[in-house]
């Protein structure tokens, strides 16, 4: 399967709210894609679409050129993290990536491996997620979202919650999992950690792409990421 | 507090789906109600013309009763008394279980037969009575819901009892005696009577009951003719004596026709009186009570309704907030439960407020005769279902702030509150265990509801699906009051204590 | 389907809690059937009172606990948020809901067995002392009762199930149950005429459901024993039917 994501004119309205207003663009593999926007421009939203949780009014959104529905192993091809805290209180962070696992007909080597790859081997997996700390649940989101080996992933807000130290092995992992070819779809709003790691961005506004382009270029036109953004986002509101 | 208050009553008010749900409570509890009494009919008849049915007997103070028994009485003017000596009693009940096809000797408990001094015969007037029972020994009764115990026992020829009754200006005394020699008092009571009044013997005896399970759950009463039959002689006051059916309905039955008619037979000395009927309180007709059936209803969905809100705040550790922004965690929790306890109260009273007028109104226009009750057993009726409907509120929010759950809150406050009064009412549970629950658990409180006391005096089927609790209402309450009081101390401390 | 119910089944082994309320099923169940057996008398002589429906009376209070099984195996993930996780992982939503159910037909099915047997057992050990004898299970309707009993349970398991994946919010689907278990029984006698009220028993869950139970004076029920079985099938059919519809055209 060819690792793309492919957003194709989305519109959702909720309620009175217009969330999506035709949001469209292309995550190809091989490099960290930033996905950027003020609060209420439709990230998380894109994201539930792509992944069939909601369902969009118009347009289409392909994972591999296949909606996420008709995946059989939908996590061996998209591994997303969406919000960490999405967990039952009472059951320890294995069981719960183990449960997961059972899902995509995967076993408890593949768990084992996965904690060891995000930093909770050893006796973290076996406590209550109840008692996680926000480092911790983060960590065991990504370990979730790389429990199939996909060769697509789409994570929200990543970065919540980590030390420095933690910041540095992400942007560490993420650069390493484009470079084996992956598509990696990062939404953040601490655009200097994308500004060392994303090769494209994707910067959206209520509802829509504002700006589709590479970082390099962008970056050393006008002089920062974040003075670019701040310009797009101006920009985009005095139409 | 009153700033914790308002943050917690804006908390509630501003959610859409709770404030619906209190809503739901409300109109849960009225629409069983009133469609009860839009669909219930009573027609009265005689023979085979639709007659109004007639107004309730009532009683001098103001109750309605059941007056009707056998009269062999005379006049007495000012002051006297009379004794006698009753040396028999017996008795047929028609038809009783478990066959039902036989008639059979026998006196049921509250068969009575004695002596009275009454205020003319017109059915429903003042009396004082000392009088011998089926099973429950000599009693000194009068105006209908006053009994008084005396010995206990039966009578035979062998062992006769002395009664005697004496009136002193509104002053009438019971006495009984084995011998005729040595008087025991039984009571005394005071009633206005006129300076003449009628003295005499009496005889009555009021239907066997019998209860039975229906196939839809419930029970149906059955009650069947019963005859008591007394011998009286040595009467202490001589002359000509009347013989007065009071009370009589028209027709007789077929014992009567063919057996033994009610009435008098005089054999020199001895009055043999036979008779049928009771004199005493009777419960004919709806009350306000009957126009709640929707109580139970409504107490389910404010449980949901106070449940929400509680677990909403538990989940996702939204309860952080509410205790960053107030630190005091009782404080905190006393705050909600008075907020919810005052919206269900407002619930619960606005629901019976509306169904009780318009449910009455309703049953009146198709037929029903309703006896009166007291305007202020009324408002304790209406009142008091705010009240339970408040408690339970409490009680579910203490439980969920317990349990942390909502499903373990919603099905134990449904438990204790409403399911022992259903059990009651339908289940295979026997009368006495569910009387026990009625007592114990929560449940109790739905006892305010009860305006129809219930008279000892009385056989009748006194279960909570006839409207009869075991506590007094305001003993009811006050258990209920107990539990959520109870139940919100531990949760104030369980929050106190642990983590949020 | 296999991916989906390995993977419901791994969810619910690694939480505690089922093991609890189905340890309730059996403890409430049992008691109360043993202690309405104690309680059982001849009247007038005779003594033709049900006893096996007595003795399996207990249900009327254990199923509470089956409601509270249902109600939690998917309503704590639309609480926790978890329900994107789920649905990500496994986007055939009717097939989820299809895993939830048999795995939930499965436990109910374990732990009512276990319940009816021991009512029977506990009713068995007191009712020769009341003047009665035990039930027996070579006894046709005796063997009927049981299997129809623990059928029922798993009726309502299902039921619940259906209606709290329709309403999500917990409370709102356990009071909706509990009030169409235990308040239609009450409306029924509400009803002035005896057809009326034969009618509304006929579509009462748990009136209709549990005429299974019935050894004897089986004339005067308005439904027969299996037929009643029906009812609280077809509720908890038209349950997972909405709830289904509904898990599959909300957004997760």
């Amino acid at each position: 399967m060819r690792a793309t994501i492919e957003v194709i004119g989305l519109r959702k309205r909720f309620g009175p709210t217009l969330a999506l207003d035709g949001m469209s663009f292309t995550v190809e593999p091989g490099r960290v894609t930033a996905f950027v926007g003020p609060n209420g421009a439709g990230k998380s939203t894109t994201m539930r679409v792509v992944l069939g949780l909601d369902a969009a009014d118009e347009g289409r959104a392909l994972v591999g050129g296949r909606p996420y529905r008709t995946l059989r192993h939908p996590l061996r091809h998209v591994g997303a993290l969406l919000d960490a805290a999405a967990l039952q209180p009472g059951r320890t962070g294995r069981d719960h990536l183990l449960w997961l696992a059972h899902s995509q007909g995967l076993g408890a080597a593949r768990v084992t491996e996965v904690l060891d790859l995000t930093g909770l081997g050893g006796g973290v997996a076996r406590r209550r997620a109840g008692g996680y700390s926000l480092g911790m649940r983060q960590r065991l989101g990504l370990a979730a979202a790389l429990l199939g080996d996909p060769p697509v992933l789409m994570l929200d807000e990543p970065f919540n919650g980590l030390d420095p130290e933690g910041i540095g092995w992400l942007r560490g992992l993420l650069a390493g999992l484009a470079a084996e070819g992956r598509a990696v779809l990062v939404s953040s709003h601490l655009l200097s950690e994308l500004q060392h790691v994303a090769g494209h961005l994707v910067v959206a506004d209520r509802g829509r792409v504002v700006a589709d382009t590479g970082v390099a270029a962008l970056a050393a036109a006008t002089g920062g990421l974040e003075a670019a953004y701040l310009r797009l986002i101006g920009r985009r509101g005095d139409a | 507090m009153p700033e914790l208050l308002r943050a917690e009553w804006t908390k509630f008010r501003t959610v859409r789906g709770w404030v619906l749900t209190v809503v739901a409570a409300a109109l849960v509890t009225m629409v069983p109600g009133l469609l009860f009494a839009a669909g219930s009919h009573s027609s009265c008849s005689e023979g085979p013309i639709e007659v109004p049915c007639p107004a309730p007997l009532l009683g001098p103070d103001g109750e309605t009763v059941e007056d009707r028994f056998s009269f062999a009485h005379r006049e007495l003017t000012g002051d006297g008394a009379l004794t006698v000596r009753l040396t028999s009693m017996t008795g047929v009940i028609t038809y009783p279980p478990p066959d039902h096809d036989k008639i059979v000797a026998g006196l049921v408990p509250w068969a009575k037969a004695g002596i009275m001094v009454k205020d003319g015969t017109r059915p429903g007037s003042s009396y004082a009575a000392v009088l011998l029972t089926g099973g429950h020994g000599v009693r000194m009764q009068y105006d209908f819901a006053h009994d008084t115990a005396g010995r206990p026992g039966g009578v035979s020829p062998r062992s006769p009892r002395w009664l005697r009754l004496t009136r002193s200006g509104d002053r009438l005394t019971g006495y009984e005696s084995p011998d005729g020699r040595h008087w025991t008092e039984v009571g005394t009571a005071r009633l206005s009577l006129p300076d003449t009044v009628r003295i005499g013997m009496f005889a009555a005896s009021p239907g066997d009951l019998t209860v039975k399970q229906s196939e839809t759950g419930g029970s149906i009463g059955q009650v069947r003719f019963t005859q008591t039959t007394a011998v009286f002689d040595q009467v202490s006051l001589q002359g000509a004596w009347a013989a007065t059916e009071v009370g009589d309905s028209p027709g007789q039955t077929d014992w009567e026709r063919y057996h033994r008619a009610n009435g008098l037979v005089r054999s020199g000395g001895t009055f043999t009186v036979t008779g049928t009927g009771d004199i005493a309180p009777s419960e004919d007709g709806p009350t306000v009570q009957d126009t709640l059936p929707g109580v139970p209803f409504g107490l389910v969905v404010v449980v949901v309704a106070a449940v929400l809100p509680i677990a909403a705040e538990y989940r996702r550790g939204l309860i952080r907030t509410t205790l960053l922004a107030c630190p005091r965690r009782g404080r905190a929790l006393a705050a909600k439960a008075a907020v919810i306890g005052v919206v269900a109260f407002a619930a619960g009273l606005a629901a019976a407020a509306v169904t009780a007028p318009i449910g009455m109104s309703l049953l009146r226009a198709n037929g029903f005769v309703l006896p009166p009750t007291p305007l202020l057993t009324e408002v304790r009726v209406i009142a008091g279902v705010g009240m339970v409907f408040a408690l339970a509120a409490v009680l579910a929010l203490a439980l969920g702030a317990l349990f942390r759950r909502a499903t373990g809150a919603v099905v134990t406050a449904v438990a204790l509150v409403v399911l022992p009064y259903m059990l009651a009412v339908f289940s295979p549970v026997p009368d006495d265990v569910s009387r026990w629950l009625l007592r114990l658990t929560p449940a109790a409180g739905l006892a305010i509801q009860q305006s129809v006391p219930a008279y000892p005096q009385v056989l009748s089927h006194y279960v909570p699906g006839t409207g009869y609790y075991p506590l007094p209402p305001w003993a009811g309450l006050a258990v209920t009051a107990g539990y959520a009081a109870l139940a919100l101390a531990l949760a104030i401390r369980s929050v106190r204590r642990r983590d949020a | 389907m296999r991916r989906e119910l390995h993977a419901e089944w791994t969810k619910l082994r690694t939480v505690p809690g089922a093991g609890r309320l189905l340890l309730g099923l059996v403890t409430l169940t049992a008691a109360a059937g043993v202690a309405l057996s104690a309680g059982v008398t001849c009247p007038w002589g005779r003594c033709t009172q049900d006893t096996v429906r007595l003795g399996l009376s207990g249900i009327q209070l254990g199923q509470v606990f089956v409601v509270m099984l249902a109600v939690s195996m998917i309503s704590g993930e639309y609480g926790t948020g978890l329900i994107r996780l789920t649905l990500a992982a496994m986007p055939r939503r009717a097939t989820v809901l299809a895993a939830k159910a048999a795995l939930l037909t499965g436990l109910t099915v374990a732990g009512g067995a276990v319940a009816v047997a021991a009512s029977l057992l506990g009713a068995g050990l007191v009712l020769p002392a009341r003047g009665y004898p035990p039930p027996s299970p070579a006894d046709g309707p005796t063997l009927r009762a049981a299997l129809g009993s623990v059928l029922y349970l798993a009726l309502i398991a299902l039921l619940s199930l259906g209606v709290a994946t329709a309403l999500r919010e917990p409370a709102a689907a356990t009071g909706t149950v509990l009030g169409l278990l235990y308040l239609f029984p009450l409306a029924v006698l509400l009803l002035p005429d005896p057809d009326w009220q034969r009618l509304l028993w006929r579509l009462s869950p748990m009136n209709a459901g549990l005429a299974v139970q019935a050894t004897t004076g089986l004339d005067g029920l308005p439904l027969d024993p299996w037929t009643g079985l029906a009812v609280p099938a077809a509720w908890a059919t038209a349950a997972l039917l909405a709830g289904g519809l509904a898990l599959r055209r909300r957004d997760a």
